[in-house]
């Protein structure tokens, strides 16, 4: 059993108090959405996966063993919600509106980081979603290896592999991406 | 230096990551001063760690949690997640089963088929009962209208279940 501070606030959900997930909730809503975004590249259904995701985690506490943390528990169902709803969703034409570009509010470079982005999250599109995943929570600097292992279902030495492979194929593709662009200018 | 290999590819990364010990480091240095191809790869490379470093957390709507909280009760890995596509083929394939029944009906295709079904024959029958049993006339038409009955009740069941409440779901869901 880990020392997670979380723990608290389990029991006392556990105990009937309902309402002390929302603390939970709150902490992790903004992992638990940048992890199923990343997967869905969708804005609307990274939500509605996130949200499937802490309901069922709310659903099967009483069965999480405390053996890892309560984040990577819950990020692990986030992962595999989003997964899945891909899988569902798979025939669906993801709208223009909901493609994954964040914009900023400040005048000064705007159009720049929101192209440099674009180009990004295109050639993130054309990694596997366990490479996208892995990456991303990499770069958040929060997760260990184990615990990037365990959230997307590898062992630690393939998480590190592939996630060195993913840096080398994303700098390729945002190469590609960037000459068909210069191309078509 | 002038071609990548996965090991200058690797050396580059933990140049990046500032993990490479002094040798390393002094070596690939030396490499980088020496080769073009090393320093453009080791520039793309940059750039896409940079681009990656600056990707900020995803911030969901102000009334995620107030949704979420309203939705608790409601656990989604135990909802039914038969797809509607198969919902309307059911709908479709029953719907033709009484279209085709309902136009043999009249041009009295099933009028001439009877049959009689001798319960004393039935092997069971004889080994449990040993009364004589009735015979049962089976008429053709009453059992066509009979199927017709049926698959207009199970038809409305597969519209109710399998079409329109996944879909007032799923409106519902959306519109929170």
């Amino acid at each position: 059993m880990t020392n997670d501070p979380d723990h608290p606030i389990l029991d006392k959900i556990l105990a009937g108090e309902q309402s002390a997930y929302a603390d939970l909730v709150n902490k992790y809503k903004s992992y638990a959405c940048t992890i199923a975004l990343r997967i869905l590249q969708n804005r609307p259904d990274a939500e509605e996966a996130a949200q499937d995701a802490f309901i069922k985690a709310y659903h099967h506490l009483s069965g999480f063993n405390r053996e890892s943390k309560f984040s990577t528990w819950l990020y692990r169902i986030v992962f595999n919600t989003a997964i899945s709803y891909k899988r569902k969703n798979r025939h669906q034409f993801q709208s223009i509106e909901n493609t994954v570009v964040e914009y900023q509010q400040e005048g000064e470079g705007m159009l720049e980081r929101t192209d440099k982005r674009k180009y990004l999250n295109a050639a993130m599109a054309r990694l596997n979603e366990a490479d996208r995943t892995a990456l991303t929570l990499f770069y958040l600097e929060e997760f260990s290896l184990e615990e990037i292992a365990s959230i997307t279902g590898m062992q630690a030495n393939t998480a590190k592999v592939r996630i060195h492979r993913a840096r080398l194929r994303l700098a390729d593709e945002l190469t590609s991406i960037l000459k068909q662009e210069a191309l078509t200018l | 230096m002038d071609k990548m290999t996965p090991e200058s590819d690797d050396l580059l990364l933990r140049y990046i990551d500032g993990t490479l010990n002094p040798s390393e480091k002094q070596v690939t240095e030396k490499n980088l001063e020496q080769s073009e191809t090393l320093r453009k790869r080791l520039d793309q490379l940059r750039s896409t760690h940079l681009l990656l470093r600056a990707n900020k957390l995803y911030e969901p709507s102000k009334n995620f949690t107030q949704q979420l909280m309203s939705r608790l009760n409601y656990d989604p890995s135990r909802a039914t997640s038969f797809p509607i596509r198969n919902g309307i083929f059911i709908l479709v394939g029953v719907l033709m089963v009484v279209i085709i029944a309902s136009v043999l009906v009249p041009a009295g295709v099933f009028d001439n088929i009877s049959t009689t079904i001798d319960l004393n024959q039935v092997e069971i029958s004889n080994k449990y009962i040993e009364k004589t049993l009735p015979s049962v006339s089976v008429d053709g038409k009453l059992m066509v209208n009979i199927i017709i009955i049926v698959n207009l009740a199970l038809g409305w069941l597969v519209l109710d279940r399998a079409i329109l409440k996944p879909i007032f779901q799923r409106r519902l869901h959306a519109g929170r």
